[in-house]
């Protein structure tokens, strides 16, 4: 079995794309079917991708912590979309976005190679693949910003698709990357998600979720109280648990 | 009479165009001697790299620049614009006034005004601007970095409102239309 396969990489369900809106599991929990599809960035065109709106009090209460910011400075570690960027970018923000996602796929299959390389006899072998290892390696290439150089964070649903190991590194990095009083936006799905969707905002209260091909399997699922030890060092948390078994947690450093 | 004709036929562009002149810009002020006049975007000119052409090395200047080959090394055209074409395969650093992006960039983007990634742009590496602009199907790899500088050393969440209920007077701001 191949490391990619170990990491679940590797014949990983896709998204069906014709799969309507009204038979996605979220639909009619606060989730609406929305207009004509739109296509991602990084993905070829295709007029049959639906996105689903959300509304999202979570965003909310994010946008009020940063209110009155005036000119501020926010991470995105989702994918680029112009209307994030945008909607950010008219409210004073500079706006740096990060796709831990394809950024992990794409240190994993670098990691297949080295592997096969180090099997064949061509790489020194005493290198750590153990997760910990593996997470230290990602994040000498990733995520590098200096300390407390970001007002807000928008981390979307991404820990839930990483190795445990790699989440509670992460967290520490974008904890330290925060400023004291800035503001971490992210999601938890409380049971295992049935389709991969990246996010985007539309509005002020509102969330495009936007059905995609699945980059990494979900790793974890987490619980409040593994949460809470999480981002143990922040000041405060509010969690708001949706019908949809979406979590959309705040926290404050 | 048919000389007649013809100078009516060249005649009608040049009237027009002062009518269009005298109606939308104002006179413009007499510029002063020592002051070169900047010319207008039409009228800059345009350095072009055609398709099939590869070069290696560092380019700089200021006048605006298409790429449709092959450039690898450094690209700094600090005041102009820098145009990738559809077949252009840049694999360099590129730092200039506004980058549009239509082929394949593979290294660091730096443009002081706006970068605007076409459809059928890559661009593998970092963007710095002020302004993105990404249509639909673009791909990126890499970090973004768009917007003015954040402010420093201030007290980030010091005018937060008191009040949630203020906060709600954001949700009228229009959302912002999708790039199509």
């Amino acid at each position: 079995m191949s490391f990619l396969h170990k990491l679940g990489l590797v014949g990983v369900r896709t998204f069906s794309r014709t799969a309507p809106a009204n038979r996605h599991p979220l639909h009619g929990n606060g989730v609406h079917g929305a207009g004509p599809g739109i296509t991602p960035v990084n993905s070829p065109r295709s007029a049959e991708r639906q996105e689903i709106t959300r509304t999202s009090r979570g965003l909310k209460e994010f946008l009020w912590n940063l209110d009155g910011l005036g000119r501020g400075a926010l991470l995105d570690l989702g994918p680029v979309w112009q209307t994030t960027l945008s909607f950010f970018i008219e409210r004073g923000f500079r706006v740096t976005a990060e796709d831990l996602f394809c950024a992990w796929k794409d240190f994993c299959r670098e990691e297949e190679k080295h592997l096969q390389m180090a099997s064949g006899g061509a790489l020194d072998t005493t290198e750590d693949r153990t997760p910990e290892g593996r997470a230290a390696r990602f994040l000498e290439g990733n995520l590098c910003y200096p300390a407390a150089s970001f007002d807000a964070v928008l981390m979307w649903d991404l820990l839930d698709y990483l190795e445990p190991s790699l989440a509670r590194r992460i967290v520490s990095v974008v904890s330290g990357a925060v400023r004291p009083g800035g503001v971490v936006f992210a999601m938890f799905h409380s049971r295992k998600p049935e389709c991969f969707h990246r996010y985007r905002v539309a509005d002020s209260m509102t969330l495009q979720m936007l059905p995609a091909a699945e980059i990494v399997p979900v790793q974890h699922v987490y619980q409040n109280r593994e949460i809470q030890d999480l981002f143990g060092q922040y000041r405060s948390m509010k969690s708001l648990v949706s019908r949809d078994q979406l979590r959309e947690v705040l926290f404050i450093k | 009479m048919w000389r007649k004709e013809e100078s009516k036929t060249q005649a009608v562009p040049e009237i027009s165009t002062k009518a269009v002149n005298s109606t939308i810009t104002p006179p413009a002020p007499a510029a002063p001697l020592h002051e070169k006049p900047t010319p207008p975007f039409a009228a800059r000119t345009e350095a072009r790299i055609s398709q099939g052409i590869k070069i290696r090395g560092e380019i700089t200047g200021s006048d605006d620049l298409f790429v449709d080959g092959e450039v690898e090394g450094k690209l700094a055209l600090d005041s102009a614009s820098v145009t990738i074409g559809p077949n252009g395969r840049v694999k360099a650093d590129v730092v200039a006034r506004e980058v549009i992006v239509r082929g394949c960039v593979e290294g660091k983007v730096n443009a002081h005004e706006r970068v605007q990634v076409w459809g059928t742009g890559q661009v593998h590496g970092e963007i710095q601007t002020l302004t993105l602009v990404i249509e639909e199907g673009a791909v990126l790899r890499g970090k973004v970095e768009a917007g003015k500088p954040a402010e420093k050393g201030g007290n980030a969440f010091a005018a937060a409102p008191a009040v949630a209920e203020e906060t709600s007077s954001s949700a009228n701001v229009p959302a912002i239309p999708a790039v199509n």
